[in-house]
């Protein structure tokens, strides 16, 4: 019998049907996979589960008895919890005072008793190796250490099922290693885990069994002993993928980018060229600098020192719209806290920054949006159910895409791209990737921020290694490997500073 | 879910997100029907054309602050000036009316006081809208310092007196025959509900606006003109207040710079119930409009049957609470 079973589970928002008539079934004690395109239902399937979300039929039995959870401390209390990919901590409440928030299992009286909220979280942090002060704020933490804190939080809940959702989404590699070791300690433990996830080569390193879902619809179920990759992403795809690999075609020897000394607040001293039609990737470990190297080009970090040649002229990026004017594009890291307008359409957020490109005396005109639109929108095999719905409710791939969209609506240069590819399905990234390969073949330069190795191999040509703001390594993607990259990106530093 | 509340649903998810607001609307319209007195001849009060231009002439004041209004809620922020601006406005309109400057030419005289009395409304605007974007402190601090500051420049300049606009020959009377005419004041309502839904749904600056509003960071990101945007929605506000202060003074005859206490919350009524959401990035014109015809709507079907205004002040919190409360359903 099994630990959690959730049978013909069907979920609508607003007409479009997130889940269809989904199974799933999860025995004691394993970890298991949950994988799908974005959009194929998994955070929706993991939300019912955890009692956060009700759905429109369907039924759930935990350990052969039916239950009824419509809300999440109808889950709590037989011990189903749930982290989210966004975290849903207090960040201006203590480490502590989280752990004990809304906690069926600590007391809380009329005072707030801080000697007891410490006497106990202290056990729970030290089963997940966090040494931090229980009065420090969630918001001076790390995310890998907020992410520690959520699993604290849900062993002192007495977790025995917990899901995972996109876990080392947000996490460096050694942050991933620390995760997977805390996952064993849960296995050890007899938590089964639900391990919502789009990263095949932690799915087969962690996972006991991988349930697939497409379009709502429960797949199939596999052992991943008995499976492979292929086999996965015809499941989860429905048809076979053929990757996009980097040409041996060489970029030009044309200079786009001169960057001379760079310092900002966070960047010291960071030289590199950049060559028309090069895909330049951007490696280092969170925090290195990736994404402040993005703002400095695109006139959101005041710049220091230093000097920055754009096509041979002088260039003083002083704010996103002026850099724009002169060619150069960011699709930024959190597409939902920095990209996206989540209210509205998917059209609407792709054609914002060029709206003078689609108005005439400042009056829109809908028929040259849409001429603007349908083709991008085709190109990036961009899918939504209708070309008007918000664009918060559509799936991470799509969100991005819209990102890439207006980005390459203002025709630029240069194209910083943070972490395009994070958070999405396999077919989503494929597009992008093919669509990083079609824009540097036509002559654009990308730089490309990624905390995935794999990835930056894949699609660069050379690759920039940052840590702690410096430049520590310059490859080319043919002689690198993920051991050199690291290496430089931990590279530690004679001198101090 | 219910059939009712997936309809809600859909509604509020698409286009004609204020769907539930007009079916408000039309309920409303229905119960007044139904408790409207009736006349000797057996007509209901309620649809005579006198009545239904009535409501229409007394929401046209609220109305037209509720335009501007709409466009700053939308941008994220709020403006708790507009009735102390509403004040100023009516105090430099009478004074300026009512000092002998242009003898012989009263049309122009009228178009001076008018000019004099909104656009130095739209510089109070603009002011707003410049600590706003520039200082970056809150709309609803630098308004409501406003809201204090405005009144006390209105009773300063008056010297806490009203300015009153007799009912004779002079060109103050004959501005106030105009203005206070239902087709002019109603006719102003509906041109600036025009201008402003196109405005709105049909612009550059109507997108700008909801984007700031709904994700000002990304709007950086993005590149949008914030500082330009900001400062053309508050002076807008600003000059409508000012134009809804010149009917007003036109109506009662007077400057009055105690005028328009609390109208602020009335227009903030308005434009939340017609389904625009206080923290930005959602709304139309269309729904402030539909917002402010229920109020009205409400307001008449309460004085038809006599009932108390301080009942009525009772019954319109609960119909805001009630509205927003629908809205949110809708939405989850």
């Amino acid at each position: 019998m099994g630990l959690l079973l959730a049978e013909d589970i069907s979920k609508h928002f607003g007409g479009i049907a997130a889940l269809s008539a989904a199974r799933f079934e999860l025995a004691v004690g394993e970890v298991h996979a949950l994988m799908g395109e974005n959009g194929a239902g998994k955070s929706t399937l993991a939300r019912i589960c955890a009692g956060s979300l009700r759905p429109d039929s369907g039924k759930i039995t935990l350990e052969g008895r039916e239950v009824a959870l419509n809300h999440p401390l109808d889950a709590q209390k037989p011990g189903i919890g749930i982290i989210y990919q966004e975290l849903d901590l207090f960040p201006h409440l203590g480490v502590g005072e989280n752990l004990v928030i809304g906690n069926l299992n600590f007391a809380e009286g009329v005072l707030a008793r801080p000697k007891a909220i410490e006497d106990f979280s202290r056990p729970f942090l030290a089963q997940v190796g966090l040494t931090v002060d229980c009065a420090a704020w969630v918001s001076s933490l790390s995310i890998a250490q907020q992410q520690l804190l959520a699993i604290a939080r849900a062993l002192s809940m007495n977790c025995r099922i917990l899901f995972m959702d996109e876990p080392t989404s947000a996490l460096s590699e050694d942050a991933a290693e620390r995760l997977f070791e805390v996952i064993a300690l849960l296995k050890a433990k007899g938590v089964a885990i639900v391990y919502v996830s789009h990263k095949m080569d932690e799915i087969f390193r962690l996972c006991d069994r991988v349930t697939v879902l497409r379009d709502g619809k429960t797949i199939g179920t596999r052992m991943t002993a008995q499976t492979d990759r292929t086999e996965l992403i015809r499941m989860m795809v429905g048809r076979d993928l053929d990757s996009a690999a980097r040409s041996a075609k060489p970029a030009s020897q044309a200079v786009t980018l001169s960057v001379a000394n760079l310092t900002t607040r966070k960047l010291k001293d960071v030289s590199f060229e950049l060559l028309q039609g090069e895909v330049l990737g951007i490696a280092g470990l969170v925090g290195a600098g990736r994404s402040e190297l993005g703002a400095a080009l695109f006139g959101l970090d005041p710049i220091l020192h230093g000097r920055l040649l754009l096509k041979g002229r002088e260039f003083h990026p002083c704010n996103p719209a002026q850099a724009q004017r002169h060619g150069v594009g960011l699709v930024p890291e959190d597409r939902k806290l920095q990209g996206l307008m989540l209210q509205m359409s998917v059209k609407e957020n792709a054609t914002l920054s060029v709206l003078k490109r689609v108005s005439r005396w400042g009056f829109l005109r809908a028929t040259q949006e849409k001429n603007l639109f349908d083709p991008a929108a085709q190109r990036l095999r961009l899918k939504a159910a209708s070309p008007d719905l918000a664009v918060g409710n559509l799936s991470g791939g799509n969100q991005q895409k819209a990102l890439l969209a207006r980005a390459i609506f203002a025709d630029p240069d240069i194209l910083f791209l943070d972490d395009p590819a994070r958070g999405i399905d396999v077919a989503a990234k494929e597009d992008i990737y093919r669509l990083i390969h079609e824009l540097a073949a036509s002559g654009k330069s990308i730089l490309l921020a990624s905390s995935e190795l794999s990835e930056l191999m894949r699609c660069s040509d050379r690759i920039l290694v940052l840590k702690e703001g410096r430049v520590t390594g310059m490859f080319a993607a043919a002689d690198a490997t993920q051991e050199t990259i690291m290496a430089a990106a931990t590279h530690s530093f004679a001198q101090a500073g | 879910m219910s059939a009712w509340g997936l309809t809600i649903q859909r509604a509020s998810r698409s286009r004609l997100f204020q769907v539930p607001s007009l079916l408000a609307l039309v309920a409303l319209m229905i119960l007044a029907a139904l408790v409207s007195p009736t006349a000797s001849d057996g007509s209901r009060i309620f649809f005579e054309i006198g009545n239904l231009t009535d409501i229409l002439r007394q929401v046209s004041v609220i109305g037209i602050i509720s335009l501007g209004m709409t466009l700053v809620i939308l941008t994220g922020g709020i403006d708790l000036s507009v009735g102390s601006v509403l004040a100023l406005s009516t105090a430099l309109v009478a004074s300026v009316l009512t000092r002998p400057l242009l003898p012989g030419a009263p049309a122009l005289h009228m178009m001076l006081a008018i000019g004099v009395a909104v656009l130095a409304c739209g510089l109070v605007g603009a002011l707003n809208g410049l600590v706003v974007a520039r200082l970056q402190v809150q709309p609803f601090i630098v308004t409501l310092a406003s809201m204090i500051g405005v009144r006390g420049l209105a009773k300063w300049f008056t010297a806490n007196e009203n300015v009153d606009i007799g009912f004779g020959k002079d060109v103050a009377a004959q501005f106030a025959d105009i203005f206070r005419d239902k087709t002019v004041v109603i006719g102003s309502y509906i041109a600036a509900a025009i201008v402003f839904w196109v405005l709105l749904s049909k612009t550059v600056f109507g997108r700008h606006v909801r984007a700031i509003g709904d994700n000002p960071t990304a709007s950086i990101y993005a590149g949008l003109p914030i500082l330009k945007t900001q400062l053309w929605v508050y002076s807008l506000t600003g000059l409508l207040a000012g134009f809804a202060g010149v009917l007003y003074a036109a109506e009662n005859h007077q400057g009055n710079p105690n005028a328009g206490v609390a109208y602020e919350l009335d227009a903030i009524a308005a434009v939340v119930i017609g389904g625009t959401r206080l923290s930005g990035g959602q709304g139309t014109i269309i729904g402030t409009i539909i917002g402010t015809l229920i109020m009205g709507v409400l307001t008449n079907i309460l004085r038809l049957n006599n009932i108390d205004s301080n009942v009525e002040m009772m019954i319109k919190a609960m119909i805001i609470v009630l509205a927003v409360a629908v809205q949110r359903k809708g939405r989850q």
